[in-house]
């Protein structure tokens, strides 16, 4: 208990500061390179002087450290702002040229918005990681079973496939296939849960290759160790041994791998299939708030994306933990 | 390995649960939607500000001829640009040289059940013709409306000292709120209500939704829902068309135009738009603001070649405003590619073979316009071969966006801006008034006492022939021989559809007419 506790206590701190890291680089390039939102919130022909003067009454021409001090104390209270761009109703919007009837009340609250999106972004996330397990699963537990033998070249050949297929190529291929030719799926936006198979395949096709490999690699490690033998010899039978043993073991380095690696592959996964899908969660809501330079919907993304990886490194850690009584984070 | 009953319940109920979560019959097609609705995949989206007078953005233009009605309509078809049509008013003559008389269809609604009368047409003229209304660029100046009765209004001009034949054209580009709206702002800001053949009914995240005006003047439209999807990226419109769940989609670039002219279902359409490309030069700093320098780099453009680039989605004109424009003329002199004429003109100006010219920056964009990318390297290396030391910048429609105008000191960032300009109007000021007279000059900052004398002389003709001659025999060979800008070439609009559609009339500036369209 003493352990958890000291655990998460050192853990979250650690976790603050690169949270607060991340979010101090991502406002400060927001504010460097091209492209001045107010010309984008008030429309290009606004004149300069009115420009100008919403962009001091909005704090855009603050010293960044200043905007930025000011942008932490509102994260601290729980308020992540208002989109520049988006209106009450969450539409997207080019700008409204109105400089006198611009009123940031009038434009989405950002927590609103990412509230309502993200639950389409974890039914994908979750539905690609369900499928990316059921391909990975047995194909890298055959391989690590069978090492050296047809089921591990298998592996090879499938995760080498995966990993070598962008997934814009892929979403494509397989909207146009299943959903154009072929009429089984529907792809494009959302109207009910069947929009979420097709995205999730593609997110599953990236994921896959490395579970693949990671399983196989940590399966057939396993296999030979000294305690397998051990187990054999005391009368085991193999698939105990498999399922009580070596899965358990071959599951710390996976989790690690999930924690490191997935969910960062995730996260930029689903940016890029949310797009071409036209599916309405996070990944959808912030690139359009690239392209539109809706900083406060970036900046609280990146927030929570990085509090998110820091959370999910922790939580692994602490499960590998009470798998392995030995690792010490 | 045997299945015990527990593993066979724990099978069961993961099927169930899983089968519960799709639903039945979600799988397939059930994005088939009913004869009676229509989704559109648009390229671009509203403002947050239902107002027209607040924005001067196409795709909310778009939206808004869904909904507004306006005095006349012009559907600008290039054989015969000048052409207007009765919307809400049915007559109109010129009264005198400040003086244009409209005469009113009775028996109009606006969506909110109020009737169309003069009054309306009073409030809307009026206040969008400020001055501090974003898009007064859209009036020719500030205007009174007097009304005769409440089918009748004279507008007039005399007070502000233009012709009022500035708004022959115009008015089939203005949408006439009502009278009740104006008076209040903030509910002018929240929803449009107009009296076109479609009511707005909600906005919903990316999805805008409208619903057939049962009280249109023309007959309640047979499509009963219209579902404005936004979505940015061209590809996912090409594919949502292609799988049913979209009927219609727009600014198609020339490759998935050409591979979708041959998919059964689908049908393509393109139509030249009011729309021209430029590259604009800023006039007001060197080494550009010499007409010489000018002159000499347009000679070393090939448009041919840009053309040959831009394929289907370009169409050769050689004039500064598109041939859907009244007045529009392939202009005698217009600059040819002459590589010895640069040379010449380089002399001239004291940069024999381009030498003592500063770095030229030629900002461009890409993925707004087709093909601004590969034309701009084409373009960026035929200047080079002429001496010009360029250097191309290419942005994303955001950074771009935020470069093309000039800034409040007057200048702009680099020497040569590519940039289309398009209007819903056969208007031709709407183009040139913004772009080359002194006052406004808002890209290439141009400050040319001829051209404003010239522009002046066009708007204050008393007789569209009078205009007319003037536009084709004056403005236009002046801006061809003064280049504040070259027009490279005039865009046509590539769209795609579902062959079920059928009916609908597409606008050169953008807009859709649906009120007489069906879905088969």
């Amino acid at each position: 208990m003493a352990f958890a506790i000291e655990f998460f206590l050192r853990r979250i701190s650690q976790g603050l500061v690169i949270v607060l890291l991340v979010a101090f680089v991502i406002f400060t390039l927001l504010r460097i390179v091209p492209g001045d939102p107010i010309r984008i919130i008030l429309g290009p022909m606004t004149p300069a002087s009115v420009l100008e003067q919403t962009a001091k009454d909005l704090g855009l021409r603050d010293p960044i450290l200043v905007q930025f001090g000011r942008f932490v104390g509102q994260v601290a209270t729980g308020d992540l702002g208002r989109s520049f761009i988006r209106g009450l109703q969450g539409g997207s919007a080019g700008g409204s040229q109105d400089a006198a009837g611009y009123n940031p009340e009038s434009r989405a609250s950002v927590a609103e918005l990412i509230g309502t999106a993200l639950p389409y972004s974890l039914q994908l996330a979750g539905l690609g990681i369900l499928f990316a397990l059921l391909v990975a699963v047995p194909i890298g537990m055959a391989a690590g079973l069978r090492a050296g033998k047809w089921p591990d070249r298998l592996g090879l050949y499938v995760s080498s496939l995966f990993v070598s297929l962008p997934n814009i190529w892929v979403a494509v291929v397989l909207i146009f296939l299943l959903s154009a030719k072929a009429d089984l799926l529907p792809a494009i936006g959302y109207r009910g849960f069947s929009y979420t198979i097709i995205p999730a395949m593609v997110v599953a096709i990236e994921l896959s290759p490395v579970m693949i490999r990671a399983i196989s690699v940590s399966v057939a490690a396993n296999l030979g160790e000294i305690y397998y033998d051990v187990g054999m010899v005391r009368g085991l039978s193999r698939w105990t041994m498999i399922f009580k043993h070596v899965l358990r073991n071959a599951a710390v380095p996976l989790l690690n791998l999930f924690g490191a690696q997935m969910i960062g592959m995730l996260l930029g996964g689903l940016f890029v299939v949310e797009y071409i899908f036209s599916y309405p969660g996070v990944g959808m809501l912030t690139i359009n708030a690239v392209f539109q330079r809706d900083f406060p919907i970036i900046q609280a993304v990146a927030i929570l994306a990085s509090g998110a990886l820091v959370a999910i490194n922790m939580l692994v850690d602490f499960t590998s933990t009470t798998i392995d009584r030995r690792l010490k984070f | 390995m045997i299945s015990t009953r527990r593993t066979f319940l724990a099978g069961a109920t993961a099927l169930g649960a899983g089968s519960l979560l799709i639903g039945p019959g979600r799988i397939g097609r059930a994005l088939a939607q009913d004869a009676s609705t229509l989704i559109f995949a648009a390229a671009g989206t509203v403002t947050s500000s239902w107002d027209p007078s607040s924005h001067t953005i196409a795709p909310q233009i778009t939206a808004e001829a869904l909904v507004f009605g306006r005095l006349t309509k012009c559907l600008m078809k290039p054989e015969n640009p000048g052409e207007i049509l009765p919307d809400l008013a049915l007559e109109w003559k010129l009264i005198d040289k400040y003086t244009l008389e409209y005469k009113l269809r009775q028996g109009v609604k606006f969506h909110d059940g109020k009737d169309f009368k003069a009054e309306d047409v009073k409030a809307t003229y009026e206040y969008a013709s400020q001055p501090s209304r974003p898009a007064s660029a859209w009036y020719p100046g500030q205007v009174e409306v007097e009304i005769v009765d409440d089918y009748t209004v004279r507008l007039k001009t005399e007070k502000y000292g233009y012709p009022a034949l500035n708004f022959w054209y115009v008015s089939s580009f203005l949408p006439i709120l009502s009278a009740k709206d104006v008076a209040d702002p903030n509910v002018l800001k929240q929803r449009p209500n107009g009296t076109g053949a479609f009511r707005y009914q909600e906005t919903k995240g990316d999805q805008i939704v409208f619903k057939a005006n049962a009280d249109y003047y023309d007959g309640k439209p047979q499509i009963e829902t219209l579902l404005w999807n936004y979505v940015p990226d061209a590809n996912t419109r090409v594919l949502g068309l292609l799988n049913g769940q979209y009927h219609l989609t727009e600014r198609l670039e020339p490759e998935q135009f050409e591979s979708l002219k041959k998919e059964a279902n689908v049908t393509t359409d393109k139509g030249l738009s009011s729309e021209n490309k430029y590259l604009h030069f800023r006039c007001n700093k060197p080494p550009f603001d010499d007409v010489r320098v000018r002159l000499a780099a347009v000679h070393a453009i090939d448009r041919d070649q840009i053309l040959a680039i831009v394929g289907e989605a370009g169409q050769a004109s050689n004039c500064h405003i598109s041939p859907v424009k009244f007045g529009y003329t392939d202009v005698p002199d217009y600059p040819k590619f002459d590589p010895e004429m640069c040379q010449k003109l380089l002399a001239e100006a004291g940069f024999p073979n381009g030498q003592g010219l500063p770095e030229l920056e030629y900002i461009t964009s890409v993925g707004f316009y087709p093909k601004t990318r590969e034309y701009g390297e084409l373009v960026t290396a035929m200047l080079q071969e002429q001496g010009f030391n360029v250097k191309l910048t290419t942005l994303e429609p955001a950074a771009w966006e935020e470069q093309i105008y000039r800034r409040a000191d007057g200048q702009g960032p680099g020497h040569i801006i590519d940039v289309g300009w398009i209007t819903g109007s056969p208007e031709p000021d709407l183009v040139l008034r913004p772009n080359y007279y002194s006052k406004f000059a808002l890209i290439n900052g141009v400050n040319d006492p001829e051209i404003d004398a010239s522009l002046d002389k066009e708007r204050n003709a008393e007789s569209t022939e009078e205009r007319l001659k003037v536009l084709q025999e004056e403005t236009l060979p002046l801006l061809a021989a003064k280049v504040p800008s070259l027009s490279l070439y005039s865009s046509v609009f590539l769209r795609a559809m579902s062959n079920k559609l059928q009916g609908a009339y597409f606008y050169p500036n953008g807009p859709i007419d649906l009120s007489k369209a069906t879905l088969g």
